[in-house]
């Protein structure tokens, strides 16, 4: 056999570099892979909020983190939805609720039949048959009764900087050893990583090197062939600003993202206080103005210091070029609309381990990785960008350019045959599946033309009868959902404050 | 409502009757109505006697009871099929409709199975796949579709009498409302402003007009390619065969697996039913000509002809658009691929499956017609590329043909997932498609491509618990096999064709 693969280190900070760990941990140390950190300085700001997706639940199970710690230790709320305002003109808002599967009805789909009752004038909106969304709108979170096959589930706010701690603790008792330092060289040879030069001169080599460190790209900025492709011809933000308000009581069960002449401001509950952040377009306004105006955006007084940034997004053309892997924001970089930023970190760690490289010389498991985070990344950014082709704010030059920018083929593709037939072609390495997409399109307003044909094959009492059935069993079910304080309070603090090694 | 949609099949094949009878189950009759056209001189061509397990989603949605069906078509069990002699003169494996090892493992379980052979275990990875052991002993028993156990650990497709099926589904779809007319079409009449296509003028002389016509006519492709003028793109240059003899013989040992045998300048199929066993010769007329084929195929007979051998003429390709203006091409007369691995019925039915929720209006939406074209271009060239692997990984010298295709260039898509596979044992896995990566697995392995390393998340477990953690589980294998039931004697009490349909329950016990 080839020589294997000894030693890993990862480069980063922040929740990305201790997932990579504890994932790492998790999975290769057992068969005498050596894990290393270097820890680079942080990039998060006191005020930061991670808004995650349901699917970092998988995450935590996988490396045995009990998600108690979350809401004992970081703050943590649970939301079952996003509820988007101000995007398209005078129509309401709409929740995009975390449903695990489309609504079931009579095989074909409850879309289908909610097109065909719309058309025949029933008046009840899209999100009324979301179980989630209806969650969230009761301010309760989707909790399964042990055993019971719950088609929702609840995603997390976290505050960041507790998030990334209880990551870094778990993950060091489990026995990985780190050290924080900055790079002062990186030593390659054609696309190798021999070694990394630390500021204090110790010199680090390893046989694969992670790369965690964010929009820094410590690592892989360096390789040949992963300079960056811009998304900004779709996506037009490139500031963000975070901030703080005060906490909401009681909390709602949903994020809130809202959009305003020159981007949109999301405000994400804590246990403590609110998560504001806020994106835009520096060609329409300056940091110092919207200072200004965020107060009244976020409606509520902001409370400390607002910290601005500059935001760019777009793909590396590589991912992972030699025995160097960029994962999460390293390797594709979206501003936090849909809460994906985290998601996007353990989708590329956990492509890592099944592509884990076999062999330390060559790497020809690179290019499969490289594929596949690149249809991730598509996917994504189509998903979110969405929000801003469709938008109906006419008459503002920000939003105007927005939804006259020709979309992606990828996303045209999915659009035509939404509006054509109510369903959404769905290609590999997709996060959000057809509900999510169902929800978004007709959130923001975009009507299918027709529907399955099958669908006239009910009759239309039966028609009539499932619609019902589909309404009575959310009600049934929201109601014994507990409502978002109980749930938190519901976790016992004792049990949560021994934090559990992994590994 | 507007006037319900005319559609009109032409040709009453298996793709014509399995058209007809979904579109006529499936779609209310205010909002279609089905004709089709089909003539007792055109013989047809019967693809596929044997199926895919997918097929059994095609029956249920269009209401189709198993045994009733099986019994109609003198229909047998497939748990998967054996190729013979393809990696070298003297190999067999078996592709099995099941994974390998235990439910909810495939991610990881060849890597195990690597890193047991090299630490010298001498194991096939066959023997842990409950599928494989089963046909192998000729058993079966109906599997288990809602648990993590053994039971769940496979599927299973049928063998029946392609002829018969579309027998059955005719009498179902007419039963149904499908109105048949009997002629020849003469003349295609066009719409001189669109090109779509109006009506068939039949040699009777009667015209049939309709809104949406699908082109069941075979590799005639009356419709489709002749008509509307799409292009076929030839695929020959990866799938030489070109050819095939078909003949029946005797029924003899009712094994529920389809056999593939590569031979001098093909291969042979046998696929047993319960009135005969259906035989033919797959060929290249590049590398034998036909009637040293038509020899060869009855020379391999393990069991008496009943009739003469019979020829098909075919090339591996498909057109570019199989929907295009006002109609859609269902079977071959939209593509062709050899019924190496069972794909045509699988491809006919997707197309229908695909068809029926993107149904269009009677002015044909675009977007539609294009998705529609986007998701069958995919099962094409995914079903493509796994029957070239067949041919690419053989390792056979002695004959002219699989020396050509040991050394032929093959598509990017399945160069990249061999190499990957030579050095990683990584599958990769995709959405729409048939092949899942225990297919892969099995026909790379099967074929002798073992990879030159394994992941190391198989490195985690202590060498000597790993053993003899499959050793546990290939006996739990073997033991479950052992408990069921021969497959002969099971289908004569599910679905014996000279059997009464009398509740068979506590029989089923026994």
């Amino acid at each position: 056999m080839t020589r294997r693969i000894q030693q890993v280190v990862v480069v980063g900070a922040d929740a990305p570099a201790w997932m990579a760990a504890a994932a790492l941990l998790r999975s290769v140390s057992g068969a005498g892979i050596r894990v290393r950190v270097i820890e680079l300085p942080t990039l998060l700001q006191p005020v930061d909020a991670y808004s995650a997706l349901p699917e970092l639940a998988g995450f935590h199970h996988r490396i045995g983190l009990d998600e108690d710690l979350l809401f004992s230790l970081c703050k943590a709320v649970p939301v079952a939805g996003r509820r988007f305002s101000n995007w398209s003109g005078a129509a309401p808002p709409f929740i995009h609720g975390y449903d695990r599967a489309p609504p079931p009805a009579a095989g074909l789909g409850f879309t289908q039949l909610w097109i065909k009752g719309r058309q025949r004038g029933l008046r009840t909106d899209f999100e009324n048959f979301s179980l989630a969304s209806v969650a969230a709108k009761a301010g309760r979170i989707p909790v399964a009764a042990a055993g019971a096959d719950l088609h929702a589930a609840f995603g997390y706010n976290l505050d960041a900087g507790a998030y990334s701690a209880l990551l870094r603790r778990c993950t060091m008792r489990g026995g990985v050893e780190s050290k924080a330092a900055t790079i002062a060289d990186v030593e390659i040879e054609g696309d190798r990583i021999i070694a990394v030069k630390l500021n204090d001169g110790e010199r680090v080599e390893a046989d694969l090197f992670v790369d965690a460190s964010g929009p820094r790209a410590a690592l892989i900025g360096r390789m040949p062939g992963a300079d960056v492709e811009s998304w900004r011809e779709w996506l037009p933000c490139d500031r963000l600003l975070v901030a703080s308000a005060r906490g909401l009581k009681p909390l709602p069960a949903f994020s809130q993202i809202s959009a305003f002449r020159q981007g949109w401001i999301g405000l994400f509950p804590l246990q403590d206080r609110t998560a504001v952040v806020a994106a835009y377009d520096s060609r329409e306004t300056s940091d110092e103005a919207l200072l200004e105006d965020l107060p009244a955006l976020a409606n509520m007084p902001i409370g400390g210091d607002a910290i601005a940034s500059g935001l760019s997004q777009g793909i590396r053309r590589r991912a992972w070029v030699g025995n160097c892997v960029a994962i999460g924001e390293t390797a594709f970089s979206l501003e936090p609309l849909d809460g994906t930023q985290l998601h996007i970190v353990h989708y590329c760690i956990s492509q890592l381990m099944t592509l884990f490289p076999v062999e330390a010389g060559t790497f020809p498991e690179a290019q499969l990785y490289d594929r596949i985070i690149h249809r991730l990344a598509v996917n994504l950014r189509d998903f979110q960008l969405t929000h801003y082709t469709l938008n109906r704010r006419f008459d503002m030059p920000f939003w105007d350019g927005c939804r006259d920018a020709p979309a992606p083929a990828t996303l045209q593709r999915k659009l035509d045959v939404f509006t054509a037939r109510g369903r959404v072609p769905l290609y590999d390495d997709e996060t959000f599946q057809e509900q999510d997409w169902e929800s978004l399109f007709i959130g923001h307003g975009l009507m299918p033309q027709s529907y399955d044909p099958r669908v006239d094959a009910i009759p239309e009492q039966e028609h009539i009868a499932q619609v019902q059935a589909r309404l009575n069993d959310i009600v049934g079910l929201v109601e014994a959902m507990p409502p978002v304080d109980d749930f938190i309070a519901g976790v016992n603090p004792q049990q949560a404050a021994a934090a559990k090694p992994v590994g | 409502m507007s006037e319900p949609l005319d559609i009109v099949i032409l040709g009453g094949g298996t793709a014509g009757w399995m058209a007809a009878t979904a579109l006529v189950s499936l779609i209310p009759p205010a909002r279609c109505r089905v004709r089709l056209i089909e003539s007792e001189e055109i013989g047809i061509v019967g693809v596929g006697e044997a199926t895919f397990p997918e097929i059994r989603n095609f029956n249920d949605a269009v209401g189709i009871d198993e045994a009733e069906m099986m019994r109609a078509t003198r229909a047998a069990f497939k748990l998967g099929i054996q190729f013979v002699d393809w990696g070298f003169k003297g190999s067999r494996y078996i592709h099995p409709f099941g994974v390998h090892g235990p439910v909810g493992m495939d991610h990881i379980f060849h890597h195990r199975w690597l890193r047991a052979r090299s630490l010298g275990s001498k194991r096939d990875i066959q023997d842990y796949s409950f599928a494989a052991q089963a046909a192998r002993d000729s058993r079966f028993d109906l599997p288990e579709t809602r648990s993590t156990t053994l039971d769940s650990a496979y599927t299973y497709a049928y063998h029946f009498d392609a002829g018969l099926y579309a027998v059955y589904l005719r009498d179902l779809a007419e039963r149904r409302g499908v109105v048949r007319s009997e002629g020849k079409v003469r003349d295609v009449v066009q719409d001189p402003e669109t090109g779509n296509i109006r009506s068939l003028l039949l040699e009777s002389g009667e015209t049939i007009s309709g809104d949406l016509f699908i082109d069941c006519s075979g590799f005639r492709s009356l419709l489709l390619g002749k008509t509307l003028g799409v292009e076929w793109e030839d695929w020959s240059k990866w799938l030489p065969c070109d050819r095939a003899f078909a003949v029946p013989s005797e029924r003899d040992e009712l094994s529920p697996y389809t056999r593939s045998t590569a031979m001098e300048a093909g291969w042979r199929w046998r696929i047993p039913l319960q009135h005969r066993t259906g035989n033919g010769y797959v060929f290249s007329t590049n590398f034998i000509d036909e009637d040293e084929a038509a020899a060869s195929l009855m020379r391999s007979l393990e069991t008496k002809a009943l009739a003469e051998p019979r020829m098909l003429k075919f090339q591996a390709g498909r057109r570019v658009l199989n929907w295009e203006k006002n109609c859609i091409a269902i079977g071959l007369a939209g593509g062709f691929l050899e019924p190496l691995e069972s794909t045509s019925i699988y491809l006919i039915q997707v197309a229908i499956m695909q068809l029926v929720p993107l149904l269009p209006d009677k002015v044909v939406d675009p977007r539609l017609r294009n998705e529609f074209n986007r998701l069958i271009d995919l099962q094409y060239e995914r079903i493509r590329d796994f029957l070239i692997l067949h041919y690419k990984l053989t390792r056979r010298d002695d004959a002219e043909i699989w020396r050509y295709s040991a050394a032929m260039d093959v598509p990017e898509s399945l160069t990249r997932k061999i190499e990957l596979f030579r050095h990683s044992a990584i599958i990769e896995r995709y959405r729409d498609g048939l092949f899942p990566p225990t297919s892969w697995l099995s026909v790379f392995i099967g074929q002798g491509l073992i990879p030159e390393s394994y992941s190391p998340l198989a490195d985690t477990i202590p060498g000597e618990s790993l053993i003899s953690h499959l050793d546990a589980f290939h006996a739990d294998v073997l033991d479950r096999v052992e408990e069921m039931r021969r497959h002969d004697r099971f289908i004569d009490l599910y679905c014996g064709a000279e059997r009464s349909a009398a509740p068979m329950a506590t029989e089923m016990r026994l």
